[in-house]
């Protein structure tokens, strides 16, 4: 009998092999659950095709979706265009990945509790943007393709986050039968979904690399008249520049200057300080993976190292993580990690966290002396009254029948208005000419919803 | 319970009921399954004697089962450390009727009885046996001895009465009836609850007529069962009679089995009944069965269905069990090989999968039990592996459920489409559920029988789910300790092959259900709605109760009479002395 009561050894075996499996499972239900309940047309959750996810209101408390009952945007047609790619759309077509993120909060899906619920309280989910700060850029782009986006960077709340074109999802237009182009890539958002050439806006990127580098590169002088020839290519500048310092060659936007200070950084360090910058990265909150930009410099010619540190050649930024940069160089290094879920009315609340540019402070400080230089001699300070705008225009090329793309990025060193922006406006031509209103008059939007609040 | 006293006065009183309920239930549970746990996980392993062998140097050695190894090896039950004794020598059988048996089971030195050469000879009180020249006498003990020992030994269930958790077991189910009347316009619920309360406190009081004490077992059988009539009341309560039916029919199957096992030669004659009739009733379903969800396994009687195949695992395991003296006798199971291979064969030419696969397990854990030869089990494994592999491949509809596994929420609209839902739901109800009768998995395809699992844990919370499991493991965990206890290998091999089939069983449906296997449409044993599971599964609870050797605990296993007890108790008042079994034996 002791020998079969040794082979029991086999039952214990199955015994453990079923407890192992159900805790394998209660793993997967701690780590997945909240995945598992908003699983498309949970009767639970689903009405109308849609997940019912209580109020979604913007900074102030405006509403901007309310799926209680259906799915019931903002009165505002104009605020319905300009939020439609956070809140997504009736049909599935645009998704809305920071709800879809919060959706188990948001449904008031609670992994000890389940759905169950006694009270009827709707769950109310807040965003950090402005509605009137999203008006007021889609307003600015006028119909033109592009995005604008604005965070504090001392706190991460991203104020403005506008991608054009749009349409009113209470009136959706007939995109499958539109020939005119109006809304060629509309069901992408382009603040985070996408990536443009950057033009000049990447020299940022270039002096940072030149200042820590190159021990005299603030002393250093560059000569421009009006192009040079590196390698078998000739680069054109936008102007005939004579002698000027980096910071005189960044506010000219010096194409000349660039080049030649690209090609003495060399392929290697330029790569470096792309990549040290974040360039190349992905941003990754609030469920949003932004696309990541790009910067190649295998096996490149002179001539190609040249046109990268101008921000051409294979250069490509995602318009989210180049305002978040903006936002470090502001800090000194560090920002707090962009985000758009504010709060939710069950107990989420955004926290700082703190992203960093391994930059040294004293580049930092640096660059935003330059920034500003910008800004007063060129792009002119009035269209930003009262405001510190620190920043950098650029005129993306695209070929040579296209009209470049108009960016402009910066911050606003300034403690009551932590600002980092980032304006895009596709083939808006002139940087600064196209941008720099634009970024006034959103940058005011924002700084006035920010005084409401105080 | 801040969102409950907000709540109360704005809302329907019956979701007030079901918010307080829903805590309520997991904790009667916890109760319930605690009690039967400490119970038949704690108890003290009191062996029982039923012999004395002398030896020649005046050594003494208990036996302490009706089938004792004896031998030089460790693992023998009684070692016998003398160098002309093989390390496996012989095996001692005591029988029924208290007579005994001497086998030798291929030991050098041969076996003696009263000094004449033999290899089987029945053994009598004082006769001499000689192991390998060595003599050694039998004692049996008294009849009378027998009584005392029975009277001295924990009665079961001491201290955590099974009463009492029958009793909580029976407030369960009256809330639970209650709970589930509140959404339900069926007028059956109550009734059928009630005749379930009914159905179990009339064979506890028949078990107490009896004299037996033990009942936890049956009480978790009892409470799975109330949570499958649960299950069935939320989603189909026109089907809770049939199921009712079908538990009384489950009983009797229950009694008649512990019967039937209460004999061991009556058990071991058995059978052959058992080989014919499960291959007649297998051999009568190929015939005249009808095709339902995929497989050919329901036979269709006067309206009446059923499914022959559960029934059959009782029968497997009368022809699996077997005795010491057999194990060590007759080695080769090919015999036992062959039936099984009839069985597996059948069920998939009926294209019954998971049913076949719990008897193929059935059979490896048998032919283990029997065999300890792991290496014999790896190379029918592995053919039996190939030849599924050859199976799989004339099988589709198989092979489909592979390829979902793992993959389920790729496949949400096709072949994932009831573990999504299941998990969907299983999430919907967190830990403490959503109410009963409060799901949605009810609308999805074989909810109540495949996915059960997931339809308690959306409306009785992923807590109560678990503890169903452990409720089997609590029996499983109950067969090995028992086990060391037990009085004959037919009985220790019978019970573990039974709650490895519950077990697999449950494995099977639960982790097909989550995707941790391919959901292969077996039954949670007890829960899952259908008739011949029900009964199937009450019937190898007998098994399971026919190993339980704590003292006064099953009526699968025979006390010594009523008379013997009151004749010696009379006669220890009379003599007035201690005649406790153990100061006069130990």
């Amino acid at each position: 009998m002791q020998r079969i009561t040794r082979r029991m050894l086999l039952l214990l075996v199955l015994m453990g092999l079923m407890l192992v499996g159900t805790l394998v499972f209660a793993w997967r239900y701690a780590v997945s659950s909240d995945e598992w309940v908003v699983f498309s047309g949970s009767p639970h959750v689903y009405s109308g095709g849609n997940l019912s996810l209580g109020i979604v209101t913007d900074r102030t408390g405006t509403v901007l979706l309310d799926s209680t009952n259906g799915r019931r945007y903002a009165d505002d047609s104009e605020l319905r265009k300009a939020t439609m790619h956070l809140l997504g759309d009736r049909y599935g077509y645009i998704s809305a990945p920071v709800l879809n993120d919060y959706a188990d909060e948001l449904i008031g899906f609670s992994k000890i509790t389940g759905l169950h619920t006694l009270s009827d309280t709707t769950v109310q989910a807040k965003l950090s943007i402005s509605a009137s700060a999203q008006k007021t850029a889609l307003a600015a782009l006028a119909g033109r393709k592009g995005t604008i986006g604005v965070y504090n960077y001392e706190t991460g709340e991203i104020l403005c986050a506008v991608t054009s074109p749009t349409y009113d999802p209470d009136a959706m237009p007939d995109i499958e039968g539109d020939t005119t182009g109006t809304y060629g890539g509309v069901y992408l958002n382009r603040f985070f979904q996408t990536t443009y050439v950057p033009g000049s806006i990447f020299k940022i990127v270039t002096t940072a690399a030149a200042l820590e580098e190159l021990p005299d590169a603030q002393t250093k002088t560059f000569f421009c008249e009006g192009s040079c020839r590196i390698g078998a290519d000739t680069i054109n500048c936008n102007g005939t520049h004579y002698t000027q310092t980096l910071s005189q060659a960044l506010a000219n936007s010096c194409n000349v200057a660039f080049a030649q200070l690209a090609v003495e950084l060399g392929a290697d360090v330029m790569t470096k300080y792309a990549n040290k910058l974040g360039i190349t990265d992905s941003l990754q909150f609030d469920g949003i993976t932004t696309a990541p930009g790009s910067f190649d410099l295998k096996d490149a010619a002179e001539s190609q190292i040249a046109w990268s540190g101008i921000g051409q050649h294979t250069d490509l930024i995602n318009a989210a993580q180049f305002m978040t940069l903006m936002g470090e160089l502001a800090g000194g290094g560090d920002a707090a990690e962009p985000y758009i879920m504010k709060q939710v009315s069950n107990g989420y609340e955004a926290k700082r966290q703190t992203v960093s540019v391994p930059l040294q402070q004293k580049t930092c400080e640096i660059l935003t002396e330059y920034l500003r230089n910008n800004v007063i001699t060129m792009y002119g300070q009035w269209h930003f009254p009262d405001l510190y705008v620190c920043a950098k225009s650029g005129t993306a090329e695209l070929g040579p029948d296209e009209i470049p793309h108009a960016t402009f990025s910066g911050f606003i060193q300034d403690a009551n208005y932590p600002l980092a922006f980032i304006v895009i406006v596709e083939n808006g031509g002139s940087g600064s000419a196209t941008c720099a209103p634009i970024a006034g008059q959103v940058l005011k939007a924002c700084c006035t919803a920010m005084d409401a609040e105080r | 319970m801040e969102e409950l006293f907000l709540a109360v006065g704005s809302v329907d009183p019956t979701a007030v009921i079901n918010a307080v309920l829903r805590y309520v239930f997991p904790i009667l549970a916890l109760v319930i399954l605690g009690r039967c746990a400490v119970s038949l996980l704690t108890f003290r392993k009191e062996p029982e004697i039923w012999a004395w062998l002398t030896g020649p140097d005046g050594a003494r050695y208990s036996v302490t089962h009706w089938e004792t190894l004896l031998g030089r090896a460790r693992s023998c039950d009684v070692v016998l450390n003398h160098p002309t004794i093989s390390r496996t020598h012989a095996v001692l059988t005591r029988y029924d009727d208290g007579s005994w048996t001497i086998s030798d089971v291929g030991s050098k030195g041969g076996i003696t009885v009263n000094h004449k050469s033999v290899s089987m000879e029945v053994v009598g009180f004082g006769d001499t046996i000689g192991l390998g020249g060595v003599e050694f006498q039998l004692e049996p003990i008294s009849k009378k001895q027998e009584v005392q020992q029975a009277s001295e030994r924990t009665k079961a269930g001491y201290g955590m009465w099974p009463g009492v958790t029958l009793f909580w077991l029976t407030i369960f189910q009256v809330l639970a009836a209650f709970v589930l009347s509140l959404g339900n316009e069926s007028t059956q619920i109550f009734p059928a609850f009630c005749l379930l309360i009914g159905l179990q406190w009339l064979l506890f009081g028949f078990t107490k007529i009896l004299r037996r004490s033990g009942f936890e077992i049956e009480i978790i059988a009892f409470f799975l069962t109330t949570m499958g009539m649960a299950v069935i009341a939320s989603d189909a309560p026109q089907e809770l009679t049939k199921q009712l039916i079908c538990l009384a029919a489950g009983i009797v199957v229950f009694l008649i089995v512990c019967w039937a096992l209460r004999d061991l030669e009556r058990a071991k004659k058995l059978r052959y009944l058992a080989v014919i009739g499960s291959l007649g009733l297998l051999a009568f379903n190929l015939v005249f069965g009808v095709e339902q969800f995929g497989a050919r396994n329901w036979i269709y009687i006067g309206g009446i269905s059923f499914q022959p195949s559960e029934l059959v695992k009782i029968c497997f395991l009368f022809v699996g069990a077997s005795t010491l003296q057999r194990i060590m006798t007759k080695r080769n199971m090919f015999l036992f090989l062959v039936y099984s291979a009839m069985v597996c064969g059948c069920l998939v030419l009926m294209n019954d999968f998971g049913t076949a696969l719990i008897f193929f397990a059935a059979f490896l854990v048998i032919a283990y039990m029997r065999s300890g030869n792991f290496a014999t089990i790896a190379l029918v494994v592995s053919a039996t592996a190939m030849g599924g592999v050859m199976a799989a491949r004339f099988r589709p509809h198989i092979l489909r459920r592979f390829s979902a596994w793992g993959h389920v929420w790729e496949n949400a609209l096709t072949t994932g489409y009831q573990q999504t839902r299941a998990m969907m739901c299983i999430a919907s109800g967190g830990l403490f559920g959503l109410g009963a009768g409060r799901g949605w998995l009810k609308y999805v395809g074989a909810s109540d029988t495949d996915l059960v699992f997931a339809f308690v844990s959306e409306e009785w919370g992923l807590l109560l789910a678990i503890m169903l499991i452990l409720a089997v493991v609590v029996l499983a965990a109950f067969v090995i300790r028992s086990a060391e206890v037990g009085r004959s290998s037919f009985y220790t091999i019978g019970a573990c092959a039974a709650v490895a089939i519950l077990l697999l069983q449950m494995m099977l449906n639960v982790f097909g259900t989550v995707d941790i296997l391919p959901l292969t449409g077996v039954t949670f044993p007890f829960v899952s709605n259908g008739g011949s599971s029900l009964i199937a599964c009450w019937g190898l609870l007998a098994f399971i109760k026919a190993a339980d050797t704590r003292q006064n605990a099953s009526f699968a296993v025979k006390l010594p009479s009523k008379r013997k007890m009151e004749e010696e108790a009379l006669c220890n008042v009379s003599r007035g002395v201690c005649c406790c079994f153990w100061c006069s034996w130990v």
